[in-house]
C-alpha cells in the first residue's frame, strides 16, 4: 500500500477540482480525479425561451468564456432551422479565434508557467538589461518585504524546474507583458462581442453587431500585435523550455494516459464548411509513426455514472441517459461523469486536434523523441494558437469581401423566433477540447438540455470496467520522489488546463426527478 | 540631550488620514514611555516601526464559490493601473485559487494563516449553495462555512459579480445560489454587480478602500453610488428611437442599426450602471453597442426575474413598456 496524498483545491484551474494519488517507490501508483462543485444550468434550462440558452450556458466558464455560447447557438440554429450568413459566421469566427488567442496565452503564462521556473532565482541576475533589472528589484524588493505573495508559497522546485536566472527572469518578464497581450485580445473580441468574458453578440442565427469597415481596419491592427507576440515570445517560449529544460520530462513522456484522442472539428475556412482550421477525427491507441485517423461518429459516445454522484444507470448515449443525483452514494467521488468513444477513455484538446490534423509542427517534435504527455501538451496548444491567427487574417478578408457586397446579411432573421418543436445538437472545439451541447423544444420551450465539455471527457472518474479518465491515467508513473511535493501531479494535470465548472452536471435533488433526454 | 524621534514621511502622512498629527503622536508616545518606565526614544521608534509595519500592503484574500472565474479574469482586464501592479505593488494577494502559485494544503495554510491575522479584504466572486452545502466544496469543506470563516476577521468585504451578490444564475438552479446579502445577513458588504463585476468598478472601489481607508458611499443595495447612480437607459444613445418608437427588428438593416433594442429584449431603463458612458474593455465597446440587449445584470432580479432574455415578453419588459406609454420614463430632451 502505498501513501496516499489529497491535492485539495488545485489551484490556477477554472473550477473546483480534488486529486488524490497514491504513491509507490517515488511514483504515482494510483490516481482519483472529483468534481467538488455543482451549480445545474441544464435544469434549469428546462421550460425557458431557448434563446436565453447561449447567454446562459456562457457563464458556465468565465475563463473559456463564450464557447458554450458558441456551441450553444450551433444547436439552437439546428433545431430552428436557421441557416446562418456566412457574413454571420466570419464574425463568429473572429471574435471566438480572439478568445483562442487569450486563452491559450493565460493558460501558458498565468495558469502554467509558475510550475516550471524557480521564481527565486531571480535574485542572481548578472545580466544588464534594464527591464529585466526592473523586474528583479521588484522580486527582490518583495521577498525583503517578506511579501511574495502570490507567487509563493509553492511546491518546491525539483530537477525539472529552470533555475537558470537569465531564462527564469525572462520567462517572468514575459508573464507580465503577457497578461497585458492577453487583455488586449480580449479587446480585439469585444470589438464586435461587445464586452469580455462573455459575449454579447452571438444569438441563434448569426450574430448581433453589423460591422463597419473601421472596425475591421482595427482588428487587424490589433491582431498584428496578438501575431508578433505569439510569433516572436509565445511560441520560442514553449519551443525553450519544451527541447531545453524540460527535453527529459517529454522525452518521459509524463503525462501520457491512454494516448486515445478525440476532436469533434471546428473553425470553418469556406461558408460550405468544408474546410476547418481544426478537422475532426479519432485515433485510438496512437502509433506516432503511424497515425490512423477515424472519422468521428456521435452515436459512439456513451455516458457512465458508476462512480459519480448519480443513481445507477448502465453507460448510455447522452441523448438517452436518465440521471438522477444522488449525494449519498458510497462508491462515487466526482460530480463529473464518464464520457467514453466505443467504450474508450478519451483525451481531448489542443494535443488532440493537432494529433489529429497530423500537424506537421508537432510531429517533427513528436519524431525526434517527444511522447506526447505533458510538455507535448504545451507544444500543440501554442502550435494551434499560431493556426487560430493566420486563420483570423483569411477571416478578416473574406469579411472585407462580404461586407462590400450589396445584400450582406449577419443574421437569419426569418428564424428568430422558436419553433413550436424541434432539436438539435451543436459541436465544437473549445480550447479545452470537443464540447457538445443538445436540446430539444417542445412548445416553443426548452425541454431538456444536455451538454458533455471537455472537461468531462478529461477530468472522468472511473467506468463501469474500473477503466481510470484521462488525467487519472495520465498520472500513472509520475516521478514523485517527495510526497510532501507532488510538483509532477500538479504540472501533468494544468497540462490539460482544467476547466471543471462546466464538467458537472446535475439534476435537481429538490425532487429528485428524472430527466429523460430521448433523441428519435 | 534628548534624543530626536524621526518619522517618516510616509508614516506621517499615514497618521494624518487617522486624524492624528505629528505633535499629538510624539505626545501620546512620552507619556505611555512614563508609565511603562521606557525611555521616550526606544518606545516611540518602536511603535513608529510598528505602525510603518502596518501600513504594508493589505492582505486580500479572494474566495470563489459557484462562479465561472468570470470575474477574476475580469480582474485581469484592468490596464490602467496593470493588473500585476497591483497584485504585485498595491495589495498582498494571500489566497486566489485561480492566481496563485500554491496547491492543496500550502494554498489552504496561508488562508488560515491571513484569517487568524485578521484585517484583510475579502473578496468573493461567485454564490453560496443553499440547498445543500455538498454543491460547493472548498478543500473538503463547505464553501458556507468557509466565507462565513473568512468575513468574521475582514476588514472589508467586496461581493464581485451578480452571482456573489444577489445570487444571479446559480440562484436560479437547483442548487439554489444566494449572494452575500442573504449568506451573511447583517453583514456590511460592498456590491459590484453585473456579469461579470466591470474591472473599473473593482480597481476604483479597492483604491477608494486603500486610499480612504473607508467604504465609497453605497446604494440601498449596497452598490457604490459613483457607479450604479445612472440606469443604463439613461445614458444610452439610442434612448431617442425609444422615446420615438423606432425599434431594432432586423440586425441585417444598416437602416435599423442604431435603432432602440427593447424589442430585442433590452431592460436597459430598470438597470443601473454607468456601462453606457465607463463603457467595457478600455472603451472598445458594451452590450447594446455590439447589438445586444442590455440583461439587467446589475440587478438583484438577474437572471431569473429578466427572462426571457431576447424579447419583450418577460414581466419586466412589459413593465417598461407600461411605464413608456404612462409618461414614467422621462424622454431624452426633459
Amino acid at each position: 500500500m502505498g501513501k496516499k496524498i489529497t491535492i485539495d483545491p488545485i489551484t490556477r484551474i477554472e473550477g473546483h477540482l480534488k486529486i488524490k494519488v497514491e504513491i509507490e517507490n517515488g511514483k504515482v501508483k494510483n490516481a482519483w480525479s472529483s468534481g467538488t462543485m455543482a451549480r445545474g444550468f441544464e435544469a434549469m434550462l428546462i421550460g425557458k425561451d431557448p434563446r436565453d440558452a447561449p447567454f446562459v450556458t456562457s457563464r458556465f466558464c468565465g475563463v473559456c468564456y463564450s464557447v458554450h455560447q458558441i456551441t450553444s447557438v450551433r444547436a439552437l440554429d439546428v433545431a430552428f432551422g436557421a441557416k446562418v450568413p456566412w457574413g454571420g459566421t466570419l464574425l463568429r469566427n473572429l471574435v471566438m479565434g480572439a478568445q483562442y488567442i487569450y486563452d491559450h496565452l493565460i493558460h501558458f503564462y498565468q495558469l502554467a508557467a509558475l510550475d516550471y521556473i524557480d521564481i527565486m532565482a531571480i535574485a542572481k541576475y548578472k545580466g544588464k538589461d534594464k527591464d529585466l533589472l526592473a523586474i528583479k528589484d521588484k522580486i527582490v524588493g518583495l521577498v525583503k518585504a517578506k511579501d511574495t505573495y502570490p507567487l509563493t508559497p509553492r511546491y518546491e522546485p525539483d530537477d525539472f524546474t529552470v533555475k537558470d536566472p537569465e531564462i527564469v527572469i525572462t520567462a517572468v518578464k514575459h508573464y507580465i507583458d503577457a497578461l497585458k497581450v492577453h487583455a488586449q485580445a480580449r479587446n480585439m473580441g469585444a470589438i464586435w462581442g461587445g464586452r469580455t468574458p462573455h459575449y454579447q453578440n452571438i444569438v441563434v442565427g448569426g450574430v448581433t453587431s453589423y460591422p463597419d469597415i473601421n472596425q475591421v481596419a482595427r482588428f487587424r491592427t490589433m491582431l498584428d500585435e496578438q501575431a508578433r507576440f505569439i510569433n516572436e515570445v509565445y511560441i520560442p517560449d514553449v519551443l525553450l523550455f519544451g527541447t531545453g529544460p524540460l527535453w527529459p520530462l517529454a522525452e518521459m513522456g509524463v503525462g501520457g494516459g491512454h494516448y486515445n484522442y478525440l476532436s469533434y472539428g471546428a473553425f470553418e475556412r469556406d461558408p460550405a464548411g468544408k474546410e476547418l482550421v481544426f478537422p475532426a477525427g479519432v485515433i485510438i491507441g496512437l502509433d506516432p509513426a503511424n497515425i490512423k485517423v477515424d472519422p468521428f461518429d456521435h452515436k459512439k459516445v456513451t455516458e457512465s455514472v458508476k462512480y459519480a454522484w448519480y443513481k445507477e444507470s448502465k453507460p448510455v448515449h447522452p441523448y438517452d441517459g436518465e440521471q438522477v443525483f444522488n449525494l449519498e452514494k458510497k462508491e462515487a467521488y466526482s460530480f463529473v461523469k464518464a464520457p467514453r468513444y466505443d467504450g474508450k477513455s478519451m483525451e481531448v484538446g489542443p494535443l488532440a486536434r493537432m494529433l489529429v490534423a497530423k500537424n506537421p509542427t508537432l510531429l517533427d517534435l513528436v519524431g525526434k523523441g517527444a511522447k506526447p504527455g505533458a510538455v507535448a501538451r504545451h507544444a500543440a496548444r501554442a502550435v494551434e494558437t499560431k493556426l487560430v491567427v493566420d486563420a483570423c487574417y483569411n477571416w478578416l478578408d473574406q469579411l472585407l469581401t462580404e461586407m462590400t457586397k450589396p445584400g450582406f446579411k449577419i443574421h437569419d432573421t426569418a428564424h428568430w423566433d422558436p419553433p413550436e418543436a424541434g432539436m438539435g445538437a451543436g459541436f465544437y472545439e473549445a480550447p479545452r477540447g470537443a464540447l457538445g451541447h443538445w436540446v430539444k423544444i417542445k412548445n416553443k420551450k426548452i425541454e431538456n438540455y444536455q451538454c458533455v465539455v471537455p472537461s468531462t471527457w478529461n477530468a472522468s472518474p472511473r467506468d463501469e470496467k474500473g477503466v481510470r479518465g484521462q488525467y487519472e491515467e495520465a498520472l500513472i508513473g509520475a516521478p514523485v520522489p517527495d510526497p510532501e511535493n507532488p510538483i509532477n501531479v500538479v504540472r501533468i494535470i494544468r497540462s490539460f488546463d482544467p476547466c471543471l465548472a462546466c464538467a458537472i452536471h446535475i439534476i435537481d435533488p429538490q425532487t429528485n426527478e428524472i430527466r429523460k433526454f430521448v433523441i428519435e | 540631550m534628548k534624543k530626536e524621534v524621526t518619522l517618516s514621511k510616509k508614516l506621517e502622512s499615514e497618521l494624518e488620514f487617522h486624524g492624528v498629527n505629528r505633535r499629538d503622536f510624539l505626545k501620546y508616545c512620552a507619556a505611555m514611555a512614563a508609565v511603562l518606565g521606557l525611555s521616550e526614544f526606544e518606545f516611540t521608534t518602536k511603535v513608529a516601526h510598528a505602525l510603518e509595519a502596518a501600513s504594508k500592503k493589505p492582505a486580500v484574500i479572494w474566495l470563489e464559490g459557484q462562479d465561472c472565474a468570470g470575474c477574476s479574469i475580469s480582474f485581469t482586464q484592468i490596464l490602467n493601473p496593470p493588473a500585476a501592479s497591483i497584485i504585485l505593488d498595491k495589495i498582498s494577494l494571500r489566497y486566489h485559487e485561480t492566481v496563485m502559485a500554491s496547491a492543496g494544503h500550502l494554498a489552504e495554510k496561508v488562508y488560515h494563516d491571513t484569517v487568524k491575522e485578521g484585517g484583510y479584504v475579502l473578496i468573493v466572486e461567485g454564490s453560496v449553495p443553499s440547498a445543500d452545502d455538498r454543491f460547493c466544496m472548498v478543500g473538503g469543506r463547505p464553501f458556507r462555512a468557509i466565507v462565513e470563516e473568512a468575513a468574521k476577521k475582514a476588514a472589508g468585504i467586496i461581493a464581485v459579480g451578480a452571482c456573489a451578490t444577489y445570487g444571479g444564475i446559480p440562484a436560479a438552479t437547483p442548487s439554489k445560489g444566494i449572494g452575500l446579502d442573504k449568506a451573511l445577513p447583517g453583514k456590511a458588504v460592498i456590491n459590484l454587480p453585473t456579469c461579470p463585476v466591470h474591472p473599473d468598478h473593482l480597481a476604483g472601489t479597492v483604491l477608494y478602500f486603500l486610499t480612504t481607508g473607508k467604504v465609497p458611499p453605497l446604494d440601498k443595495i449596497g452598490r457604490p453610488v459613483m457607479y450604479f447612480r445612472e440606469s443604463v437607459h439613461d445614458n444610452c444613445r439610442r434612448r431617442s428611437h425609444f422615446d420615438a418608437g423606432r425599434f431594432l427588428k432586423d440586425w441585417n438593416d444598416p437602416k435599423q442599426k442604431e435603432w432602440c433594442l427593447f424589442q430585442k429584449g433590452c431592460k436597459g431603463p430598470m438597470a443601473s450602471s454607468d456601462c453606457p458612458i465607463r463603457r467595457w474593455n478600455e472603451g472598445i465597446n458594451f452590450c447594446i453597442d455590439c447589438g445586444a440587449p442590455c440583461q439587467g445584470c446589475s440587478e438583484p432580479g438577474f437572471y431569473a426575474g429578466m427572462t426571457p432574455l431576447y424579447t419583450a415578453e418577460s414581466e419586466i419588459s412589459k413593465r417598461i413598456w407600461a411605464m413608456r406609454e404612462a409618461g414614467l420614463i422621462p424622454r431624452k430632451e426633459s
